[in-house]
């Protein structure tokens, strides 16, 4: 493709670095302002289609950390073209710790030990994990190392879902007894902030503004900030020497071990680092939902998730998963009743004449409380079925095709051109 | 830690337990018990497993929508049994329709698997195999789905098992025997010589028919037989459909199974089976899909009663045995036991 001329030598560094980066600061804007912006809509006259058709803001705390998750499964998957099937092993790992650890369950971390701490040390035994797992899986390539590692994975599940140390019914998951686990600086009391679903800090009149943050708003930007420095750790690597010969071993391994470069040791690296960011995201899980369960982080289809997630939103790109992650969880809070969805939209807004219509056998009422409440998997597969067919770059991936390069660096050139 | 875990999960109550059970283990009746109970999961195994294997050894492609074939099998196998003996029969009624029944769902899902490929797959073949896994694990997860809003719809589930095919399994099935001393059900008889039968039928399509040569040679050489002028596209037509059907025979078979029954979270545990029995075999062997299905089912039947005989009180163990056993294999042997190296270029 032709690029564009690049016209980024004027200028103090500061200025260059800050035009190299106004898409991220547009969407982190973005994300800043999602849950004001949610919040006046609901309160305005549309606020009932607002509550129906936007996700509200406990879907998008999952966002975070599934978005997390998923750049941490395209990290490996999508720069180094080894699909690791098994990922959820290591989201698991770092929420089961967290868990445990807060209930003193681990030895050698005593009670009250700062969930900062507790997340890092087992972001840090996920990375182990995935050495250990890597050493005898990475002699294998494409369908063979996806099951190697799905096996793994499965092992790990069946372990952790009969293990009577973990809680009294291990087949039902673990709970935090305790608290709620605090988010910020560990030992600095004022940059702390209690997250979790239904509990947490509340702020009112924040820096005399007259605006309130809720607990769960609280719990967004917590979340919000761990999950963005994470993500520029993971692009800073990709754009750094090790990033770049994790792409060459996606186009060309072969080349790149006859180039010299040791790319067992490279594989090893990227993986581990992956299984590192895996766990800080099933951790931050575990912190604000205050309970886990085998069957949402170490279980196969968690994985099935973010490799879903990460085709729509662009496999390759580290924000595509994000971006695939709003989609599905949009889709999965639109579809379903729990935050006044389209189906309670519909029983709402239709009359009880058209509700009772009969379609083959069935009235629609019936129609929609089953086929669109809570039925995102199916409108999630069919649209990633397309995807895979059609769009098999993904959002973001096919956006940086049109523009020729990655969207950070071709979008100040283009705005310039529109701007003259 | 791992370490703990292993103390707790070895933790036995007292010694003479483990003496008396060991006893109990070696005496032949128990053994043979245990062994043809493993037979016979073995060949359940088998069925939902070769067709995976087929699809893979002729077009490389891992098919992920396998488990959902099955499920879809297990489901339309129930509702034709179930309406078709609304009123009772014999047992050997029963058996008849039950092999008819088969023979419907497996025309009908062959039809449905010929008319995804053409549809679906045919157009990125030339694309690396990631899409196609991408692409049928999609299917899958709409076929699941779909069916659950069907069976909701109808009132079927939300239980996770509809027990209403069960309840057609005749006496004379469902009954133990006593042969040779050993105590054995007959609905592991039965799915043995289903298994015997599929086994025989899918070996002679493999070594007595044109498209069973293009498979074998396929999984040998893909680009060759291509070279050779054979119509690859309408024999992945045909063997993607065979392999559909068979995952359906498989769930079928399933709707009688007391483990299983038919239910909508058999899309996953099926495809896990299966892929665990296919990757030990080596993948696109059907002598290795034979032999690890033994291995799976022998090695299933005897964790499962040294978990109820209380010698190991781990509730995991046969599942954590079977995914062990993938993990073992592909590290001693990472094409699988009878696997050819490299197979599919990935």
């Amino acid at each position: 493709m032709e690029r564009l001329e690049e016209s980024t030598t004027d200028g103090h560094w500061l200025r260059e670095y800050a035009r190299d980066h106004v898409v991220h600061g547009l969407v982190i804007l973005a994300f800043f302002l999602y849950p004001p912006v949610y919040g006046l809509l609901v309160d305005s006259p549309l606020g009932f289609e607002a509550e129906a058709f936007l996700p509200g803001l406990t879907f998008m705390i999952v966002v975070l950390y599934l978005g997390l998750f998923a750049m941490s499964f395209d990290f490996v998957s999508g720069y180094t073209g080894y699909l690791s099937f098994g990922h959820a092993a290591f989201y698991g790992t770092g929420a089961y710790f967290v868990v445990l650890a807060a209930n003193g369950q681990v030895p050698g971390i005593p009670d009250g030990t700062p969930f900062m701490i507790t997340m890092l040390l087992g972001a840090f035994l996920a990375g182990v994990l995935a050495l250990a797992i890597g050493a005898v899986s990475f002699r294998l390539t494409g369908v063979y190392f996806a099951m190697i590692t799905l096996g793994f994975a499965q092992v790990l599940y069946e372990l952790i879902r009969n293990w009577g140390f973990v809680s009294a019914n291990p087949r039902e998951g673990a709970t935090i007894s305790g608290d709620g686990l605090e988010i910020g600086v560990p030992y600095v009391e004022s940059l702390s902030f209690a997250v979790g679903r239904l509990t947490g800090d509340s702020f009112e009149n924040v820096l005399g503004t007259g605006i309130d943050i809720s607990t769960t708003m609280t719990s967004y930007y917590a979340l919000a900030v761990v999950v963005l420095v994470c993500y520029f750790a993971m692009q800073r690597i990709i754009h750094s020497p090790f990033g770049t010969v994790m792409i060459a071993i996606r186009e060309n391994e072969e080349r790149a071990e006859a180039i010299g470069y040791n790319v067992f040791w490279y594989k090893m690296g990227a993986f581990a680092m992956s299984a590192f960011f895996a766990a800080i995201a099933g951790a931050l899980f575990a912190a604000y939902s205050r309970s886990v369960s085998p069957e949402n982080t170490y279980f196969f289809l968690v994985t099935a998730d973010a490799l879903i997630v990460t085709i729509v939103g662009g496999i390759g790109t580290l924000a595509g998963p994000l971006f695939g992650t709003v989609f599905h969880e949009w889709l999965e809070d639109v579809l379903s009743t729990e935050n006044e969805g389209v189906a309670t939209y519909l029983r709402e807004t239709l009359s009880e004449g058209v509700l009772a219509t009969d379609i083959a056998g069935f009235t629609l009422a019936d129609v929609i409380n089953s086929a669109v409440d809570g039925r995102a998997p199916l409108y999630l597969g069919i649209v990633f079925v397309l995807f895979v067919l059609f769009v098999p770059n993904g959002l973001l991936g096919s956006v940086r095709d049109r523009l020729g390069g990655t969207v950070a660096k071709r979008a100040p050139t283009l705005l310039e051109r529109y701007r003259r | 830690m791992i370490g703990e875990y292993l103390a707790l999960a070895l933790a036995t109550p007292d010694a003479p337990l483990v003496a008396d059970a060991l006893q109990r283990f070696f005496r032949p009746s128990t053994f043979a018990r245990l062994v043809v109970e493993g037979l016979g999961k073995a060949a359940v195994y088998f069925i939902l497993a070769v067709g995976l294997t087929l699809v893979f050894g002729l077009m490389g492609v891992l098919n992920f929508a396998h488990g959902a074939f099955a499920m879809l099998g297990a489901y339309l196998g129930g509702v034709l049994m179930v309406v078709a003996l609304a009123g009772g029969a014999g047992p050997f009624t029963t058996v008849a329709f039950f092999f008819v029944v088969a023979a419907v769902v497996f025309a009908l899902l062959t039809a449905v698997g010929s008319a995804l490929e053409v549809s679906l797959i045919r157009p990125i073949y030339d694309r690396t195999p990631m899409y196609q896994i991408l692409l049928t694990f999609g299917v899958g997860l709409i076929l699941e789905e779909a069916t659950r809003i069907v069976a909701t719809l109808q009132g079927i589930q939300p239980e996770p098992q509809w027990q209403a095919p069960m309840g057609t399994l005749p006496d004379a099935l469902a009954a133990r025997y006593d042969i040779l001393g050993a105590n054995i059900r007959g609905l592991y008889l039965f799915e043995i010589g289903l298994g015997v039968l599929a086994a025989v039928g899918v070996w002679l399509f493999l070594t007595r028919t044109l498209y069973g040569l293009y498979i074998r040679a396929g999984s040998e050489d893909p680009e060759m037989v291509e070279a050779l002028g054979i119509d690859v596209r309408k024999a992945f037509t045909i063997v993607f459909g065979l392999g559909t059907g068979l995952a359906a025979v498989g769930g079928v078979l399933l709707m009688w199974d007391p483990v299983w029954g038919p239910s909508v979270l058999l899309n996953i545990d099926v495809l896990l089976y299966a892929f665990v029995v296919v990757i030990i075999g080596g993948l696109g062997s059907f002598k290795g899909t034979l032999v690890a299905a033994v291995i799976v089912g022998v090695a299933d039947s005897f964790t499962t009663w040294l978990f109820t005989t209380g010698i190991v009180d781990f509730s995991g163990l046969p599942e954590i045995t079977i995914f062990l056993l993938l993990v073992i294999a592909l590290i001693v042997r990472p094409q699988g036991l009878y696997g050819v190296e490299e197979v599919g270029g990935h």
